[in-house]
């Protein structure tokens, strides 16, 4: 806070909040009006987050497109609805009903109906989405027998629970209208968005800002409370915890505030730090390990690297405790999935030692057994830190890391279509059902040159035919007991080494209501965050 | 008139095979970079199946060889087609010119603080060489010149926006504030106070060395004794005589930092959210859009020339040779 | 020897000398002072200056002792600094002599590709290079030279043209000399004061670029340098300002003391010039 309490200054803070004041007092002592502006720190120039399923395209445009259903911390299934308000399953897996909510506008005044869902499924997620092209692979068709009913049809059985698990990420409705009979990828409303969500795109500045504005038709009454949500690029690491503190924005989600920086900021008056709202949106601090490297073939060598590392450090020490530490593909977020009985590797630099000599690597009279490439990848500052960390850790057990620091497209070609690597550090995000994004890690046979996939030369056929096996099985209880059997047999095989499972944290001036109060609320819509006073 | 008429089309003239090497080394540059637009684009989404990164490339024109690409890059730049930017899925002379204004106002800024306070300075060290004065400031002047730059940034935002908030953190103006006419550009200056002052002041410590320096010699000089030996003193030998000739390795260097100058605006429009060439410049070559990373190099490149002929006119100016005959 | 007395005798080539010094040995002796890899995390993270004596400048953000990184950091910034300077002076003095020596074509496409060099912001050049190659040492030595080469060859070149018409050159063709042999044994030295006078700017530019690299995520990851400390630091600025001002103060310090070395050769050069 200011040192030296100058007239000057509060005159300037206070015009300054002048066009912030919110117009009429509402419930929960929410009041409608004002303008939300938050940190951004990616401005992807196609938003259409049909096309995109992705965190950096949702933080914009969930505001602006909906799902048919958002997640929720006590709906059932953990759903919340939104464009549709129910769904059954056929109990022959072969398709789903929707029912979806009448008397809801697109921004530009056309009425959405069954049409609109049938047109993004067929046409959208099914064809370019880059999640859904695997989801809704074995979608035929969506039958809309009146205007608000949609059935999807699948071709084999397909998981009722794998599509209500996608609901939230992989099926923004657009309108069929603008997007009927055009290039889909460049079609000009992928930049200036129309929805049916409770905010309408206003207008983009490359580089500076990206400004919504409420939807005043939107179909939950009463809603939105904000007048408007400003994006604000701030490309620096250090510039979103400034510009919290002087009071330019009020909003930094995605960890925009650097978690060293946290105890500090916990302590300015008026700031309040929330590190719940990402349980759906779980990444996963793995190590990678290249299966055709010598050494690295022999389980005995992963498993000591396994037991090289101190989880319990790196969550405190790297993650300055806002992260759990990991044995599994399924993060313990995910109660429905994630096996509780693993017994993976501890701390344990003895045991790494005894298997390395096991295995026949002995050190050499400078202490080293052999030497690695270490590949961190560059997405986070945790990654890179994780990464020193690594190479230490490994120095103890006599292993020697090189760490070959990339940018992310040189990283990206090096580790998953030239195999140039060793080992890695990388962050896979984990999406709500093992089918969505997990699997892929470990399935073998698939071709070099697909960013976050089993690129690892890791085969193991009991494992594919468990991940075969349970994406045609639909019953719910039979497909968890399938992937919990998956989680024990790829960790015994240590194909991947799980660290630790993060999300992240969201600095707000505590003038701002209801934040956090979803598992997915960075990228939900906002209808019900507001300004209290 | 004439003659700098015929300066101006001979420089342009001369320029272009500087402008085609650029292009030309800037392309085989890029085009060396491990990873390409694609994996950056997927990077960022998330991931894609092999179908979609085959059909990426296709559309993105990254499935030839790196030869005939760059003929057909070369082609359209003959035609002034900067080409299409991956990054931005815009051409790519729409992305330049939306961010040159602020990269040449920045710059402009800096330039003119590092000059004009860099000279005073200069003048004031240069009066009395090896004064205390003298050396107090040309210390201060090498100890600002030694922070790295985004550091002194960053100490400025802490200090004058987030303690005293004073200046805004960052950005080019207030964000949809619908400021018009003076009002925003007042907007504008105040944001501009921080990062100009970032920059110029770490250039500042070379044009006062220059001045001082310069100065120091020509004290020594003939026409310089001469002029005391005639009985003028003080300030007006000091401006008439030795600072104005000690200003022409001062233009010069103008002209060599133009350049310096765009690189090091990369940094600063980075810390304080500036959209700028320079932070272009480093998306383009992390998110491997060639096109776009062209563009900004050669629109650089001409800044740069431009500048360095108003240089050269400047020079023909100040030289005593050409003007009023003081020298020699 | 002389050279070395008249820079001596300046007040400023004698600090700025002295001061170098020190740091050298500092460098050098890093392996002694603080034993072991200085990246190894050796106490609880984020313990501040003077409060335990095993770690005198405190830790970094993974418990990292700060003294041991400083000292080696100092190796790694010199070898970088140096080495840049060695590089672009090597490349510029070359292609300044070839092109001056030789003249015609050759002269004509040499400088205009030193011309094209100079039009483009050398950062930038840099950062592409190094995107190229990956942060390494030798790449990060190598990135900073090819944007700070063109002024050797410049100035090398207008001191070459200005000699190669003089008696001995003359002579050299006379017994017989292969022109590139005349150029590099005969006019070269001739020619060198004022180029080497550059070096000064040179390293001190370098120390700045490398940690300009750093901010942006190009520093080499296996090495510590003053430049990676401050761009590590920055984010923790208000929360630990000692693991950024610590490394910026030695910087500081070793481009003051280049500086001022450097103004001690010039001037010492300058007067034997005058003497001869």
């Amino acid at each position: 806070m200011p040192a030296f309490p100058l007239p000057r200054r509060a005159l300037l803070a206070a015009a300054a909040a002048l066009p912030l004041l919110p117009r009429t007092a509402g419930a929960q002592g929410i009041q409608h009006g004002g303008r939300l502006t938050v940190a951004a720190d990616s401005e992807p120039p196609n938003l259409n987050p049909a096309i995109i399923a992705s965190n950096g395209v949702f933080f914009v445009a969930s505001k602006v497109i909906e799902p048919l259903a958002e997640a929720s911390y006590d709906g059932s299934d953990g759903l919340a609805p939104r464009l549709a308000t129910g769904w059954t399953a056929a109990a022959d897996g072969r398709s789903i009903t929707f029912a979806l909510r009448p008397g809801v506008a697109w921004h530009d005044g056309q009425k959405f109906t069954a049409a609109d869902v049938a047109f993004s499924a067929l046409e959208v997620w099914k064809k370019h989405q880059n999640l859904g092209r695997a989801v809704f692979r074995d979608l035929e068709a969506v039958q809309t027998p009146d205007a608000h009913t949609a059935v999807f049809r699948f071709a084999v059985p397909t998981p009722a629970q794998l599509i209500r698990n996608a609901l939230p990420a992989l099926t923004a409705v657009l309108p069929k209208h603008l997007y009927a009979d055009t290039d889909i990828m460049k079609n000009p409303a992928n930049r200036k968005l129309v929805g049916t969500g409770p905010f309408r795109f206003a207008e983009t500045r490359p580089g500076e800002f990206t400004r919504l504005v409420r939807n005043a038709e939107y179909w939950q009454q009463d809603r939105p409370y904000l007048n408007e949500i400003v994006y604000r690029v701030l490309p620096d690491r250090a510039a979103a915890a400034n510009a919290l503190e002087a009071g330019e924005i009020q909003l930094a989600a995605f960890s925009a505030v650097p978690l060293a920086d946290l105890d500090r900021i916990a302590k300015v008056p008026g700031l309040k730090i929330y590190s719940n709202g990402y349980e759906a949106l779980t990444y996963q601090l793995v190590v990678e390990i290249n299966h055709r490297r010598k050494e690295l073939a022999d389980v005995r060598v992963r498993r000591a690297v396994a037991h090289a590392i101190d989880r319990d450090f790196v969550v405190r020490t790297i993650f300055r405790g806002y992260a759990t530490t990991s044995q599994g593909p399924v993060p313990k977020s995910d109660r429905v999935f994630h096996a509780p009985d693993l017994a993976g590797y501890g701390f344990n630099p003895a045991r790494a030692n005894a298997l390395l000599d096991e295995a026949g690597y002995p050190r050499g009279s400078d202490g080293v057994r052999f030497r690695l490439r270490l590949l961190p990848a560059p997405f986070f500052n945790e990654t890179r830190q994780f990464g020193d960390y690594l190479r230490q850790a490994l120095a103890v057990v006599g292993i020697d890391a090189t760490i070959v620091s990339n940018d992310t497209p040189a990283h990206i070609k090096a580790v998953y279509t030239d195999h140039d690597f060793d080992i890695t550090v990388a962050t896979p995000v984990y999406r709500g059902d093992p089918a969505i994004s997990t699997t892929i890690l470990f399935q073998s046979g698939l071709p070099a040159g697909v960013p976050f996939s089993n690129q690892y030369g890791y085969v193991n056929p009991e494992v594919d035919s468990l991940i075969k096996q349970a994406a045609a099985t639909i019953d719910d209880a039979e497909r968890v007991r399938l992937y919990r059997a998956f989680q024990k047999l790829v960790v015994d095989d240590v194909a991947l080494i799980n660290v630790a499972e993060f999300s992240f944290i969201t600095v707000a001036r505590d003038t701002v209501a209801n934040v956090s109060n979803n598992p997915r609320w960075a990228v939900s819509n906002w209808a019900d965050t507001g300004f209290t006073g | 008139m004439r003659r700098a008429g015929r300066l101006l089309a001979r420089r342009l003239f001369g320029a272009l095979p500087v402008l085609g090497l650029v292009a030309i080394g800037g392309f085989l540059l890029l085009e060396a970079a491990p990873g390409d637009a694609v994996d950056a684009y997927l990077a960022g989404i998330g991931g894609g199946d092999a179908a979609q990164v085959a059909a990426l490339r296709a559309e993105w024109g990254l499935d030839g060889g790196p030869l005939p690409r760059l003929a057909a890059y070369l082609g359209a730049l003959l035609r002034l087609d900067l080409g299409w930017s991956t990054a931005f899925e815009r051409p790519v002379l729409a992305v330049v010119l939306e961010r040159l204004p602020n990269t040449l106002l920045l710059m402009g800024m800096a330039t003119l603080l590092a000059l004009s306070l860099g000279s005073l300075l200069g003048i004031v060290c240069g009066a009395r060489p090896g004064s205390p004065r003298d050396r107090a400031l040309s210390l201060a002047a090498i100890a600002i010149y030694a922070m790295p730059g985004f550091w002194l940034g960053l100490v400025l935002i802490v200090g004058f926006s987030v303690r005293l908030r004073w200046l805004p953190s960052g950005g080019i103006e207030t964000v949809a504030s619908g400021l018009a006419g003076w009002d925003r550009a007042a907007d504008i200056a105040r944001h501009l106070v921080l990062p100009v002052a970032s920059l110029g002041l770490v250039y500042m410590a070379l044009y006062l060395r220059l001045m001082r320096d310069g100065m120091a010699e020509l004290w020594r000089q003939d026409f310089v004794r001469a002029a005391r030996a005639r009985g003028m003193a003080g300030p007006r030998l000091v401006l008439r005589h030795v600072a104005r000739n000690a200003l022409l390795p001062v233009v010069t260097m103008l002209g060599l930092q133009s350049a310096a100058m765009l690189g090091g605006s990369v940094v600063i429009e980075s810390v304080f959210a500036i959209p700028g060439l320079g932070r272009l410049a480093a998306e383009a070559v992390a998110r491997r859009d060639t096109p776009l990373l062209l563009g900004v190099m050669l629109l650089s490149a001409v800044v740069v020339i431009l500048v360095n002929l108003a240089v050269d006119l400047a020079y023909a100016l100040l030289d005593p040779r050409v003007g009023s005959g003081t020298g020699g | 020897m002389r050279v070395l007395r008249r820079i001596l005798a300046s007040g400023e080539g004698f600090s700025g000398l002295a001061m170098l010094a020190v740091l050298l040995a500092v460098a050098l002796a890093a392996p002694l002072l603080a034993p072991g890899d200085p990246l190894a995390i050796a106490g609880d993270p984020l313990l501040p200056p003077l409060q335990d004596m095993a770690h005198p400048l405190g830790t970094d953000r993974l418990g990292r002792d700060v003294l041991a990184a400083l000292l080696h950091g100092a190796r790694t910034t010199l070898l970088v600094a140096i080495g840049a300077a060695a590089a672009a002076l090597g490349i510029g003095i070359t292609v300044g002599t070839v092109a001056g020596f030789l003249g015609g074509w050759v002269d004509e496409v040499l400088m205009r590709i030193a011309e094209a060099f100079q039009t483009v912001p050398a950062f930038l050049l840099t950062l592409a290079l190094i995107s190229v190659t990956g942060p390494r040492v030798t790449t990060i030595v190598l990135g900073i030279a090819i944007g700070a080469w063109m002024q050797p060859a410049r100035i090398t070149r207008a001191e070459i043209l200005s000699l190669r018409e003089r008696d001995f050159v003359a002579a050299a063709r006379v017994i017989g000399m292969r022109p590139l042999e005349i150029a590099f044994r005969e006019v070269l030295p001739n020619a060198l004061t004022p180029v080497v006078s550059l070096a000064a700017v040179v390293v001190a530019a370098a120390v700045l670029i490398e940690a300009a690299l750093s901010f942006l995520g190009f520093g080499d990851p296996n090495r510590v340098t003053w430049g990676s400390m401050i761009a590590e630091g920055r984010t923790v600025l208000r929360r630990a300002p000692y693991l950024s001002i610590i490394p910026g103060i030695a910087l500081v310090l070793t481009v003051l003391a280049v500086h001022l070395a450097g103004r001690g050769v010039a001037h010492a050069l300058r007067s034997r010039r005058v003497v001869a």
